[in-house]
């Protein structure tokens, strides 16, 4: 019984031979796709900033920081490249649950590598099945065509195995980058579990420290943490101006928030503090951005990413009725940014406790479950549609997004007691199913107006 | 058995009517709704909220051709004019690209209202069957939406699968229903809800040796279960009703009944006098148009 566990050595990172680029792609075709559906993403991501600034003239200055961050192929991209030339390491990361605090003591660069944009998927499709939920099968294509500046300078991938989609897409990425696979437990309060996790926080740690050279010791580990601490405390400033009446679309803070998962964090908290400045000041002078009557919208489900998988957001706030988009339950908007690290005390015992809490027992990944099923993620919602006086949701959901689809009928149930109408909406990385997702959004804002009326 | 190509059998009839015992005057307020669907494109005339005349026609290539098509068809032989309507708001698939709307609404909210007028306060489910989608609505006794759900984009289940069923068979897309009651004992329903699919089964049953009444049988059957289904997944409360083309197919209604276990409220004899089931989404645009449903503040930010 007791040989077991004391002859596991800690797996040494197996130097596998990295292939260079996906069979499925000839170099000649990355070299004609990757400048056409860059050259396409630009003018796309162009567009929906010219869209946002036009349906909101008097739109908040300080955006303007966020629409440069926007550019995927910018600025940040040039300093990813500099710092990188320097000798820091990039991580990229395919989910919340990655440990920004240790990649950051580590001196590395932290980034999200999901990929956005539809074109990308039907290229995913010569490697998976299109029964795959779409994000997977575009993350697929940005790395068939090297799309993704962020993925392409990553020097090593933490993939976090929460769903099935994301297990076997780090075995694909594997394939051409270093992975390290983070294993999350599906039940999370139990003594076990967190053990468990704790153990894989440390692997990280571990980790880390081989690659950038740097040990990560109370001395960084600390700053690192205050630098989240500060970036979720101007989030959640963000998120109190949406309690309202109020002063910033949904898009806008959108954009503010996904930006986050590239940026350079101390500059970001910097940034987001100066809009809500200026937020601030609009409250003063009543300078609202929709009547006070608009219908106040919550979207909930699968993530959704910068650029093209923005037409959700852009339906509610653009239509016929329009609606205004107050919070959203997304793992790569508010979830990102919503819990800090709670520490007792600075030592290095009960940091790493800390790191390892905030990520796993703060999360409403439908990944998890328990007797009461996933709770938490009630509880999220119910306190969210509260504080911001939401009049409906949207449950919005990619095909193949297995998790999010099957926790519906809880969400839906839980909502039905409190009279909050919920619309489920399910669609894919395409712009094919513009038209009805409009007639379905626009009939929702429609029904909550009426109900307003009352 | 030879399949031929003539492909007038899903002709369904266009026609327009005026109500006969009502009339207008020129303190009357006119209003009109039209709802450009993607087969049929429908329009009612109202005098002071109450329905005076409607037309029903086949939707062309361009939507906005459409909707003066139909409405010039509503206004036929009332001495009206369209510019006599002091409000139109247009709905459905096309609703977007109607020239002379003053306002455009969706089709869930207006077929709600319409099946509410038609048939009173007791509505609490609408099943519209359109031409390219099927939508389950629930509303109060006001005919205000409570909640809805869409079927996919696809011709599965609605009026446009039964067209070409129509064409394949080559049976009048009118007569269908009836025909598809005829057999002795209900065949099991095709197992292909997907048109193009289903077209292929369905010629294979007939090399088999099945009866077109056989086929038409399986595949409203097919139809109804996958109606049936959406209903329950927005949760029946009676009365239910159906909307659109396909509310005067009697063997999709029967069979919709017959899988919820309920009774829909009967069809008004369009026939004769009565409401025609197809125009409910014209009539609701057509009733929505006072601000009393909508909110007020909407309505001046749109027009």
């Amino acid at each position: 019984m007791k040989n077991q566990p004391q002859q596991q050595q800690k797996k040494e990172a197996k130097t596998v031979e990295l292939k260079k680029i996906m069979p499925e792609t000839t170099q000649k075709e990355i070299d004609t796709l990757n400048p056409t559906l860059k050259a396409a993403s630009e003018q796309i991501i162009a567009q929906t900033l010219e869209r946002l600034k036009k349906i909101n003239p008097n739109r908040p200055k300080e955006m303007e920081y966020f629409d440069e961050m926007a550019n995927l192929f910018g600025k940040r991209v040039e300093e990813l490249k500099q710092a990188q030339a320097e000798g820091k390491k990039i991580i990229g990361y395919n989910c919340i649950f990655a440990p920004l605090e240790l990649i950051l003591a580590a001196d590395a660069i932290p980034v999200r590598i999901n990929s956005g944009w539809y074109d990308t998927s039907k290229l995913g499709d010569r490697v998976v099945p299109v029964e795959v939920c779409s994000i997977i099968r575009s993350t697929i294509g940005a790395k068939m065509v090297e799309l993704s500046p962020f993925l392409e300078l990553s020097d090593v991938l933490i993939t976090v195995l929460t769903c099935d989609g994301m297990t076997k897409l780090s075995e694909i990425l594997g394939e051409y980058k270093q992975v390290w696979g983070l294993s999350n437990p599906r039940i999370k309060d139990s003594e076990q579990a967190l053990k468990f996790w704790n153990e894989e926080i440390k692997q990280i740690k571990t980790n880390l420290e081989k690659l950038t050279g740097n040990k990560i010791t109370v001395k960084n580990l600390k700053p690192a943490i205050l630098k989240t601490q500060k970036a979720t405390k101007a989030f959640r400033r963000l998120q109190n101006l949406r309690k309202d009446d109020t002063v910033i679309s949904g898009q806008d803070a959108l954009l503010v928030t996904q930006t986050y998962m590239w940026d350079d964090i101390d500059r970001w908290t910097e940034k987001t503090n100066v809009l809500c400045d200026e937020l601030d000041r609009r409250v003063q002078a009543k300078e609202w951005i929709c009547p006070s009557d608009t219908p106040r919208v919550m979207i909930t489900g699968t993530p959704m990413f910068w650029p093209d998988n923005w037409k959700l957001p852009s339906l509610i706030e653009e239509g016929n009725p329009r609606g205004i988009l107050v919070a959203d339950e997304l793992c790569s908007s508010e979830r990102l940014l919503y819990d800090p690290v709670g520490i007792d005390e600075w030592t290095m015992n009960d940091m790493l406790n800390a790191i390892g809490e905030r990520y796993l027992m703060a999360c409403t990944c439908p990944c998890f479950t328990s007797k009461d099923g996933n709770e938490d993620r009630i509880n999220w919602l119910l306190t969210k549609i509260k504080d911001h006086k939401i009049q409906g949701v949207i449950y919005y959901v990619t095909r193949g997004c297995m998790l999010y689809a099957m926790e519906y009928t809880t969400v839906k149930r839980a909502l039905d007691k409190i009279n909050i109408p919920v619309y489920y909406l399910d669609t894919d990385y395409t712009r094919e199913d513009t038209g009805q997702l409009k007639t379905r959004v626009e009939a929702f804002l429609e029904m909550l107006n009426a109900q307003i009326d009352i | 058995m030879t399949l031929q190509t003539d492909n007038a059998f899903w002709r369904w009839q266009e026609y327009h009517r005026v109500m006969p015992d009502k009339s207008w005057t020129s303190t009357d307020v006119i209003t009109a709704g039209v709802d450009v669907g993607s087969v049929g494109s429908k329009a009612a005339v109202l005098v002071n909220g109450e329905i005076y005349s409607w037309g029903i026609t086949r939707t062309g290539s361009n939507s906005p051709d459409s909707a003066v098509k139909a409405l010039n068809w509503a206004l036929k032989d009332t001495g009206l004019k369209q510019s006599d309507c002091k409000y139109i708001v247009g709905t459905g698939y096309g609703r977007v690209n109607i020239p002379f709307a003053n306002k455009a609404l969706t089709e869930i909210a207006c077929h709600a209202k319409g099946a509410n007028y038609i048939w009173g306060s007791q509505v609490h489910t609408v099943l519209d069957v359109g031409g390219q989608d099927i939508k389950a609505i629930r509303c109060d006794d006001t005919g205000r939406v409570t909640s809805f759900l869409m079927n996919d984009k696809c011709a599965a289940g609605t009026g446009r699968g039964m067209e070409v069923f129509a064409d394949l068979l080559q049976i009048p897309i009118e007569e269908i229903g009836e025909m598809s009651l005829k057999v002795d004992e209900e065949p099991p329903s095709v197992s292909c809800t997907c048109v193009a699919f289903a077209k292929t089964e369905a010629v294979g049953l007939l090399r088999k040796g099945w009866s077109k009444e056989k086929v038409l049988a399986a595949y409203t059957k097919a139809m109804a279960v996958r109606m049936s289904n959406l209903i329950k997944r927005v949760g029946l409360e009676p009365d239910l009703v159906i909307t659109g083309g396909q509310s005067k197919n009697i063997g999709i209604v029967s069979r919709v009944e017959a899988a919820l276990g309920v009774k829909c409220l009967a069809m008004p004899n369009w026939r004769e006098n009565g409401l025609d089931p197809m125009i409910a989404g014209a009539l609701g645009a057509g009733i929505l148009q006072k601000p009393s449903m909508i909110n007020p503040k909407t309505l001046e930010a749109t027009t």
